[in-house]
């Protein structure tokens, strides 16, 4: 790579994204719940365009177990459907603090109907604290801490829905500068 | 400014220093209420009662019953008088490592230790000569007894003929266990607040390190269930478990059903019981105690010993 062209890599990787414009960052999350399983799975999340709002992203999460731990284990196979509302404290720099409030679907498949008894289901809300790596780069990379504020507690909900979880998501925003203003 | 450093670091340090707990004498955490099996073991357990026993004595089934965390052969008293006299078969009360004794003790101690003591009585029976043993566990004796499973420690001893657990936990209601790497420090201990009735039997006070060591256990259990657990090629094992239980989550015979399988194959046999009650089989001291409950703990000690017969 010639000096002037690694020169101007850097600067996308050491830059912040663009602000102001729309993007669609969609990727990767990889989820832990602490003293539980890993759940894997994609990730999209939109920018709407313009100043005041930018801010503010919107997205959606599938992560599941299957793409986890349960991938060749016998462990119980569980699904998260995820939407959430994000919010960037400072947008224009390159790490941004990001706050997030996720709320979804939780479902656990049991395989027998000997545990139909058993709480297999619940809404999902979650607030999530994290960083986000955004260079000018296309390239997203998000770590977060969130606590499921709705759990199993054996005698109600799901056993297998643990409320601390850290999760990192690695994105591409699919909007290219032609098409942004 | 220094003043105020100085301020935030003792508040830091008096968080992250936890008090001790308040322990009577009239705690089994005091140090001088002790587990009775300690003073005549030969009471608790067949190994001590009859140590050389006939040929015939030999082939009679004998119940290895052990009890769960912070709590003492109590857990299984119920099942020694529901038995009475009968000779057709011999129940031995073990007394987990590090409990029944202080909170010192209890707190010192791992769940290695608390295992030790099933292995102690099961090799004192195997090698008295009794060959069939039927071990039944509640609670976190059913974690500690997969995990003898898993481990190999059947390959090189005669294996049990029976498995039986009630109310086994590998995953916990209180979803907060795993954090207690985290804030076991600063919390010290944790007051299980229970009746004060329970307290001659039951450990009142949990010592963090103990938590530690329970969160440890269930770790590596659900590890090895993950994995694949295969029982010896003569056990099998059935468990019954709480739909709702305050203390091991019910998704925890979820988990033993997928990650268990006997030698050949098959599925574990798993009961769900109508009870909301942690290790239903045990009544005595119970602040209510409903016909059904009664009747769950009925038929549950029948079909534990017609296993134990077959």
């Amino acid at each position: 790579m010639k000096p002037t062209r690694y020169l101007l890599f850097l600067l996308a990787l050491t830059t912040g994204s663009a602000w102001g414009q729309r993007q669609l960052d969609v990727g990767i999350r990889l989820q832990k719940a602490i003293g539980l399983y890993t759940e894997n799975g994609l990730t999209a999340q939109y920018t709407p365009e313009g100043r005041p709002s930018q801010r503010l992203y919107f997205g959606l999460s599938y992560v599941t177990s299957r793409l986890g731990t349960a991938l060749g284990s016998n462990a119980i196979r569980q699904d998260n459907f995820l939407l959430s509302v994000g919010y960037f404290f400072r947008p224009r720099w390159i790490v941004r603090p990001v706050a997030k409030l996720n709320v979804g679907y939780f479902a656990a498949d049991y395989g027998e109907a000997l545990f139909d008894d058993l709480p297999r289901t619940s809404p999902l809300v979650s607030p999530e604290l994290g960083l986000c790596y955004c260079p000018k780069f296309p390239l997203k990379i998000g770590a977060g801490i969130g606590y499921n504020l709705l759990t199993g507690d054996g005698t109600a909900g799901p056993g297998t829905l643990y409320p601390v979880f850290v999760q990192t998501s690695v994105t591409w925003n699919f909007l290219s500068p032609k098409k942004q203003r | 400014m220094k003043t105020l450093a100085s301020l935030l670091v003792l508040a830091v340090l008096a968080l992250a220093c936890a008090s001790e707990p308040h322990i009577t004498k009239d705690m089994l955490d005091g140090g001088t209420l002790f587990d009775p099996s300690l003073y005549q073991p030969e009471k608790y357990l067949v190994s001590k009662a009859r140590p050389n026993p006939s040929p015939a004595e030999a082939q009679r089934p004998v119940i290895v019953a052990c009890h769960g965390y912070s709590a003492t052969t109590f857990e299984w008293d119920e099942f020694r008088m529901y038995l009475g006299n009968r000779a057709d078969v011999s129940l031995s009360q073990v007394l987990l490592g590090g409990h029944g004794r202080s909170y010192e003790d209890f707190k010192n101690s791992t769940w290695r230790d608390w295992q030790a003591a099933i292995l102690t009585e099961y090799d004192a029976l195997t090698a008295a000569g009794y060959r069939n043993i039927t071990l039944l566990g509640s609670s976190t004796s059913g974690a500690l007894l997969l995990e003898l499973i898993a481990s190999g420690q059947f390959a090189n001893r005669p294996a049990p003929r029976h498995l039986l657990m009630v109310d086994p936990i590998v995953i916990p209601s209180a979803k907060t266990l795993p954090l207690i790497g985290v804030v076991g420090p600063m919390l010290g201990y944790v007051d299980s607040e229970q009746p004060a009735a329970e307290d001659k039997y039951y450990y009142r006070f949990r010592p963090q390190e103990t938590l530690r060591e329970l969160q440890a256990l269930l770790t590596a259990v659900r590890k090895e269930l993950e994995r694949g657990v295969t029982l010896p090629a003569s056990s099998d094992l059935k468990v019954y478990k709480s739909k709702q239980d305050p203390a091991a989550d019910p998704v925890s015979a979820v988990l033993i059903r997928r990650g268990a399988k006997t030698a050949d194959g098959t599925p574990v046999e798993v009961q769900m019981v109508d009870s909301d009650l942690h290790v239903f089989t045990r009544l005595a001291l119970r602040e209510t105690v409903t016909d059904r409950d009664r009747q769950n703990q009925t038929a549950t000690f029948a079909d534990l010993v017609a296993r134990a017969l077959r």
